[in-house]
């Protein structure tokens, strides 16, 4: 139930018996099954979600109704809507279950707790938010600056496992593309090679 | 690339110029588990709820009054987003607020089976702890059935609430020309504002009435009206109202 989560937390601080009962008690379970909403646009976000099994995507939807997928999320990875979630301004983006999914949730109030209780969980936040950060970085530079192929073929590199878990369509809206550019930019590379 | 595989996060966290589409301002649908929804205070309240923008999973030993209730919501209310389950953890894990439609007496068992995955999260604790002869309360007078519920899981956020109103008020929330108080109890502030939203839209007049002690004192009320409705044959058809200016 909680097992990747603090898999996880140990790969990149260490937690004592009492510091992970601590974190634990503030962590709420929750089943998602596939499609079923964690986030809806205009709500407040109030958790931050790991993923203990299953995958989610969030994204946001224009005008037009078509939706473009900021970030996708399977087992091992955090996903919210932290602009929302810190702000407790009106989430901007939808998150939705894309398989049936078991998460570990952690409440604004619970969060902040722990930030103030518990050095090693102060640490693994701010681990997080620098890779993310960092992430963020890579991702609008690759969008501004590389070729189609080489964006697919550097995605497909640093998530191999999304890219065999997630539909096509999904990863050409992730992408910015439609899933025909997305098919044509992948037969492109399958002639190159 | 493992590094960030598992840290990356879908915002930047700062206040900004984010493009917000000005069509929405959905609310995201909360999950509701009932467990013991066949009773008559179980399925009262699933039967209100539904009307709510929840999706409600309905448990209960008893499967064929279960199936009833679901029907009977389906019935009133086509897009009811409703169903059965017929394990109660299952039902509180997927859950955001779990309510405990049953008795007093029956709360250790249910606890037993939700306690792990009920942490953090809202429960309803509806029971009046009445004795077998309803002349009495089966708890000590410094206690209630919603702070041994919050014993059993200390890390959930028990929260009191519909133990003032009898199953029939549901039907008729507003008695006599006037909308039927219903007092709630707990101790985490958000929690409390959650449970009063349920409360609304069950049809009732949500009045928070304090920490969670209190429920003393709410349970001891409908003790009281239990025992006045018995004496002057209020047909179950009562509850409380405050009058003020």
């Amino acid at each position: 139930m909680y097992e990747l989560y603090f898999q996880n937390f140990r790969s990149k601080v260490p937690l004592s018996e009492e510091q992970q009962a601590m974190i634990q008690k503030n962590l709420a379970v929750k089943k998602l099954r596939k499609k079923q909403y964690l986030l809806q646009e205009g709500d407040v976000c109030k958790t931050i979600a790991f993923v203990e099994k299953g995958a989610l995507r969030s994204y946001t939807v224009d005008e037009s109704g078509a939706e473009h997928i900021i970030q996708f999320a399977i087992e091992g990875w955090f996903i919210s809507d932290l602009y929302s979630f810190l702000t407790a301004e009106p989430a901007t983006t939808n998150i939705d279950a894309i398989d049936h999914s078991e998460l570990v949730l952690i409440s604004k109030s619970a969060h902040e707790e722990l930030l103030k209780k518990c050095s090693s969980y102060e640490t693994f936040i701010r681990e997080l938010i620098t890779g993310a950060y960092i992430a963020l970085q890579k991702r609008i530079s690759s969008i501004i600056s590389l070729p189609l192929e080489e964006r697919y073929e550097s995605f497909k590199a640093q998530y191999p496992d999304i890219t065999q878990r997630v539909p096509q369509h999904m990863i050409a809206s992730y992408m910015g593309l439609t899933p025909e550019t997305l098919s044509r930019v992948r037969r492109r590379i399958a002639v190159g090679k | 690339m493992a590094f960030l595989a598992y840290t990356q996060w879908s915002t930047a966290p700062c206040r900004g110029n984010f493009a917000v589409s000005k069509r929405k301002n959905m609310k995201t649908k909360q999950t509701i588990a009932v467990i013991g929804a066949s009773g008559s205070m179980g399925s009262a309240i699933s039967k209100n709820l539904s009307k709510g923008n929840y999706r409600l999973l309905l448990c209960s030993n008893e499967q064929g009054k279960l199936k009833a209730t679901v029907q009977d919501i389906k019935k009133s209310n086509p897009s009811a987003d409703v169903e059965t389950i017929d394990c109660s953890r299952e039902a509180t894990w997927e859950a955001d607020i779990i309510i405990v439609a049953v008795p007093f007496r029956a709360e250790q068992e249910v606890v037993k089976k939700i306690k792990e995955v009920a942490n953090q999260k809202i429960v309803v604790s509806i029971a009046n702890p009445l004795n077998a002869t309803y002349d009495g309360l089966v708890t000590a007078p410094d206690t209630s059935a919603a702070e041994e519920l919050q014993k059993l899981l200390p890390n959930s956020k028990v929260v009191k609430a519909f133990n003032t109103t009898f199953a029939a008020d549901f039907t008729t929330p507003v008695i006599d020309g006037k909308q039927v108080d219903s007092f709630i109890a707990g101790d985490d502030e958000e929690a409390l504002q959650t449970v009063s939203e349920l409360v609304k839209t069950v049809g009732f007049n949500p009045i928070v009435a304090g920490k969670l002690p209190v429920s003393r004192i709410l349970e001891n009320m409908q003790f009281l009206l239990i025992q006045l409705g018995m004496k002057y044959n209020y047909n179950w058809l009562a509850g409380w109202k405050i009058l003020h200016k």
